[in-house]
């Protein structure tokens, strides 16, 4: 059992990292961080790469027995383990970047406390996934919530941070509280704790009761996935925490929550009916369209991406919603495709979102500011770090050969599957769903352009943009591999969804490869048995088995053809893309040589308005780039604009005039003030029952004696 | 409503014959005042002295006219004994440059959707006024391929009007720096052509030739829109100029 000796090293590396970080000289804390962290997150890689392709449940360790309750114990699936891989994914460079990055607080913060905190966090995470029944789970899941609020709020001095930290605990409690109901809800028809018991005691449960532990599962951990209406702790927790603990929150800690949604919703109690999948994949959807729909309109980088973080939160929850949809009304096939998109888009997201927040952390230790309408330029100080950032703008923009794309495009062609299903009603939900997640897919172009070009390129803004430093080497290291990730992860779909189908074939009950990835690009097999064999060779005929010699495993065509009923053929390939991307790029390019070779070249300066001299603030900001968005959608933003302004003489003589636009988010409008308002009133109403008299407080006790008497003597 | 189809049908095309024939429309140009031969010496520096621009120079019995100085004001034809004679017609600019190379030639590639940018270099608002005149419906340029743009980048002829003050000799520069070869540039005015009665002076230069380097210049203060039409025409070869090569401010043409 390679796999649990790794997982052990790991939990005793992390226990010795916490140790160490206790005694070691503060100077070398930093990097004592950032060795133990890449170690343990390369422990947790190989572990998990072992369970995932060895496939099938493996028990790691019995903790302890429980009388009643039965055995404690930690054990792993495929699912877990490529949550897992995800995890050791972005924890390696987060803490190879984190050598580099808290050097910022070495003099004044405790760096120690932060150490400790670090490793409990990644031992905790993965314990909540390798948890094989629930007490471990929740356990787990608890000293997870309460390290990452302990992070969020390191540094406490700042404006805010309390409170936002706060805020982000209280939700996670009431997520956690509602998924301790959901598991004693399906425990108490199960004869233990353990996953398998609950597994087999679900589809016992009344109607009723599958539907609360739904709703209570569903929208608990939809608290830690920063789903709507739950979204408010994520936008408020990124900005005061610090950067590297942000890359974890948006990169990590809310695949946490699809995972416990994945784990629920779809393994431990899967959906009987249409109903539960389209709540999920309405809520996904409405996510999507309103995290993007904010995030285009931030200036702030850290709260635009954790408004990004909603959307692909969003986009990933639709997946899944779909999923549940195709698994009740038993499309194995689709539903396989559609949990490969979810579960890819997963991975995607936590990779190039882990790649921006470094940037960020990078842009903002290069220049002391994130925020976009005083950045601008940086591309000249920090060339690096911009491209680097330019890869993960492209690849969460969506946009071909990176990995955004491929997830994004199977999310849309797998809503667009909905043709297959048989009830009208749900066809039209998902028609619906789809057209919101293509609008996001727009905006959110929208909204990286807006990114990249106000923060990274054009004029500089502040002084401290146009005197930006080049990051250092380790979070330069950092950057290039999650770079490397996302052109890896988009250029090799046909690797890559076989690995994730080990996960997906358990859950979904059939091989997404086999519906997406034909055997007959390759050499192996000629021919695919759930394809006609008229198809395949049209197929040959076009040429589609050229590299068959030389190409290991099935070729690097994704290609899915539906059923009878609806022979609808999609089929993309990135990797291919990507060869003829560059052939044009490399035609264009010797084009352009040979057609202007025998030009004389004059070059001038941009047309600027022929101004006497372009200052930045005439140029293009963030703010300005976003408006057309903010007007489009001022129903649904409702801004409200207070003026105030300072006269001379008169109202036409102003000396100064402030204004200020301020956007109370649609879900804290709409579902989250409303009840604290009638809160408020009801305690407002209790208010009134303290007057301050002692002689009304006498009668309080006075009337409440005789009330217990009197009820007392009833009852006897 | 849809009145004005019928009303347009009505009323047919009011549009200038001009360049296909000459426009004799009463008001189309208020003319200007040539070379005359005079009876005497005296008479020609008799009117050279009236002359508020020095746009005339008497020389031996008769007077030479410096159109890019001449501002129209009448005071050579009004309460004089001997007037110099006052000719009609629009056909006035005139090519300072050969539009010989490839590199400069606008006629082969643009002759027919010509782009032009309008820089106003410290006009008084006549030509301003003038230059308006050739979008309306009578002077109509877009019949004959002109077309306003907005930014120097997509612009193929320059047309400036004024003196250039001096808040508006860089963004002149910048504006013609800032067109894509091939470009021809236009002056139009008595200011543009020579400085008018506004330059050179402490605030301004004696022409957008001082700047940019000019290809044609129509004079007349202001220029009729038949004029500029015609300085357009020049400037892509649809039309010959009224003079080729020539200082104004010295000759006139032959």
């Amino acid at each position: 059992m390679i796999a649990s000796q790794l997982l052990l090293a790991f939990f005793m590396l992390c226990a010795a990292g916490a140790v160490l970080a206790s005694f070691a000289p503060p100077r070398s804390l930093a990097g004592l961080l950032s060795v133990v962290g890449s170690l343990a997150s390369l422990l947790v890689l190989a572990c998990s790469g072992l369970l995932l392709f060895a496939g099938g449940q493996v028990h790691f360790f019995e903790l302890w027995s429980v009388l009643t309750l039965g055995t404690l114990a930690l054990q792993g699936d495929p699912l877990s383990a490529l949550f897992m891989a995800v995890t050791g994914l972005v924890f390696l460079p987060v803490s190879i970047f984190s050598s580099a990055y808290l050097v910022k607080y070495s003099k004044h913060h405790n760096l120690r406390y932060f150490s400790v905190l670090y490793h409990v966090l990644f031992a905790s995470i993965i314990l909540v996934f390798v948890a094989g029944d629930t007490i471990s789970f929740l356990v787990s899941w608890e000293l997870m919530s309460i390290v990452s609020y302990l992070l969020v709020t390191y540094e406490s001095e700042r404006a805010g941070s309390s409170r936002s930290a706060y805020v982000m605990l209280a939700m996670s409690e009431g997520g956690t509280i509602a998924v301790a109901i959901a598991f004693i809800l399906i425990a108490g028809a199960s004869a233990g704790l353990g996953f398998p018991a609950l597994q087999s005691a679900a589809p016992t449960l009344g109607a009723p009761m599958r539907w609360a532990v739904f709703l209570l599962a569903f929208f608990g951990f939809a608290v830690k996935a920063g789903l709507v209406p739950l979204n408010s702790w994520l936008p408020l927790a990124h900005p005061v925490a610090p950067t590297n603990v942000s890359a974890l929150l948006s990169a990590v800690i809310v695949n946490l929550g699809v995972y416990g949604i994945v784990r629920v919703n779809l393994d431990l109690a899967p959906p009987t009916g249409v109903a539960p999948g389209l709540i999920v994949l309405v809520i996904g959807s409405l996510s999507a369209i309103i995290g993007i729909l904010y995030a285009t309109i931030q200036d702030e980088l850290k709260r635009l991406l954790a408004h990004s973080t909603i959307e692909n939160m969003g986009i990933i929850a639709a997946g899944i919603g779909a999923t549940m949809v195709f698994v009740a009304t038993g499309h194995r096939f689709v539903a396989a495709i559609a949990l490969t998109a979810a579960l890819y888009h997963l991975t995607n997201h936590s990779v190039y979102k882990a790649l921006l927040f470094v940037g960020t952390g990078a842009v903002e230790a290069g220049t002391g500011t994130r925020d976009l309408d005083r950045l601008g330029g940086i591309i000249r100080g920090m060339p690096w770090t911009s491209a680097f950032f330019l890869v993960g703008v492209l690849s969460i923009s969506a946009l071909p050969p990176f990995n955004g794309f491929v997830s994004e495009w199977l999310t849309l062609q797998t809503v667009l599957r909905s043709a297959v299903l048989a009830s009208t009603p749900v066809k039209i939900v998902f028609a619906i769903c789809g057209a919101l997640l293509a609008l996001t897919a727009g905006l959110a172009v929208t909204c990286f352009v807006k990114v990249f070009a106000t923060g990274f390129l054009g004029m500089s803004r502040s002084p401290a943009a146009a005197e930006a430093q080049e990051s250092p080497a380790a979070a330069r290291a950092s950057m290039a591999l999650l770079a490397t990730l996302c052109l890896a992860l988009g250029i090799l779909p046909t690797y890559v969804i076989p690995a994730i189908d080990h996960a997906v074939t358990p859950l979904a009950h059939e091989s997404a490869t086999a519906a997406l990835v034909p055997p007959f690009f390759s050499v192996n097999a000629q021919r695919a048995d759930n394809l006609p064999p008229a198809f395949t060779s049209e197929f040959h005929d076009l040429g589609a088995q050229v590299g068959h010699g030389f190409l290991p495993g099935r070729g690097l065509v994704v290609l899915h053809r539906g059923d009878e009923r609806n022979p609808v053929v999609f089929a993309m390939s990135t990797s291919y893309m990507l060869v003829v991307l560059l052939g044009i790029l490399l035609l264009i390019f010797v084009a352009m040589r040979l057609l202007t070779r025998k030009r004389r070249v004059e070059r001038r300066i941009a047309w600027d308005g022929g101004l006497r001299h372009l200052s930045p603030e005439l140029t293009y900001t963030a703010t300005g780039f976003s408006n057309p968005v903010r007007v489009i959608f001022a129903a649904l933003l409702s801004p409200s604009a207070r003026e105030e302004s300072t006269e001379a003489v008169a109202v036409h003589f102003r000396t100064a005039i402030r204004r200020e636009y301020t956007e109370v988010h649609v879900i804290d409008r709409f579902v989250l003030q409303p009840p604290i308002e009638i809160l408020r009133r009801l305690a407002a109403l209790v208010r009134r029952m303290h007057v301050g008299n002692v002689n009304a407080y006498a009668a309080y006790v006075l009337v409440a004696m005789l009330v217990v008497l009197i009820v007392g003597v009833g009852l006897i | 409503m849809a009145n004005w189809v019928f009303k347009g049908l009505r009323i047919g095309v009011k549009s200038s014959a001009y360049p296909r024939w000459p426009d004799d429309a009463p008001g189309v140009s208020p003319g200007r005042p040539v070379n005359t031969p005079l009876s005497s010496t005296a008479a020609a520096a008799a009117l050279a002295a009236r002359c508020p621009t020095g746009a005339i120079k008497g020389e031996d019995g008769s007077i030479i006219i410096d159109h890019g100085r001449c501002v129209h004001c009448f005071r050579c034809v009004r309460d004089v004994e001997e007037p110099a004679s006052w000719r009609q017609g629009y056909e006035w600019a005139v090519q300072e440059t050969e539009a010989d190379t490839a590199l400069r030639s606008l006629a082969r590639i643009f002759g027919r959707s010509l782009h032009v940018r309008f820089v106003d270099a410290g006009a008084c608002g006549a030509c301003m006024s003038e230059a308006r005149q050739i979008n309306n419906p009578y002077y109509n340029m877009h019949r004959l391929g002109f077309f306003i743009t907005p930014t120097p980048r997509n612009a193929d002829v320059l047309l400036v009007a004024g003196p250039v003050s001096d808040a508006m000799r860089l963004p002149l520069r910048k504006t013609y720096d800032a067109m894509p070869t091939p470009k021809r540039v236009v002056a139009i005015g008595a200011c543009a052509a020579s400085g008018g009665i506004f330059g050179p002076s402490f605030a301004a230069a004696d022409g957008a030739a001082a700047i940019i380097p000019v290809d044609v210049v129509v004079p007349g203060c202001p220029p009729p829109p038949l004029a500029i039409l015609h300085g357009l025409l020049v400037a892509v070869e649809r039309k010959p100029p009224a003079g080729v090569h020539y200082s104004l401010r010295e000759t006139e043409p032959a």
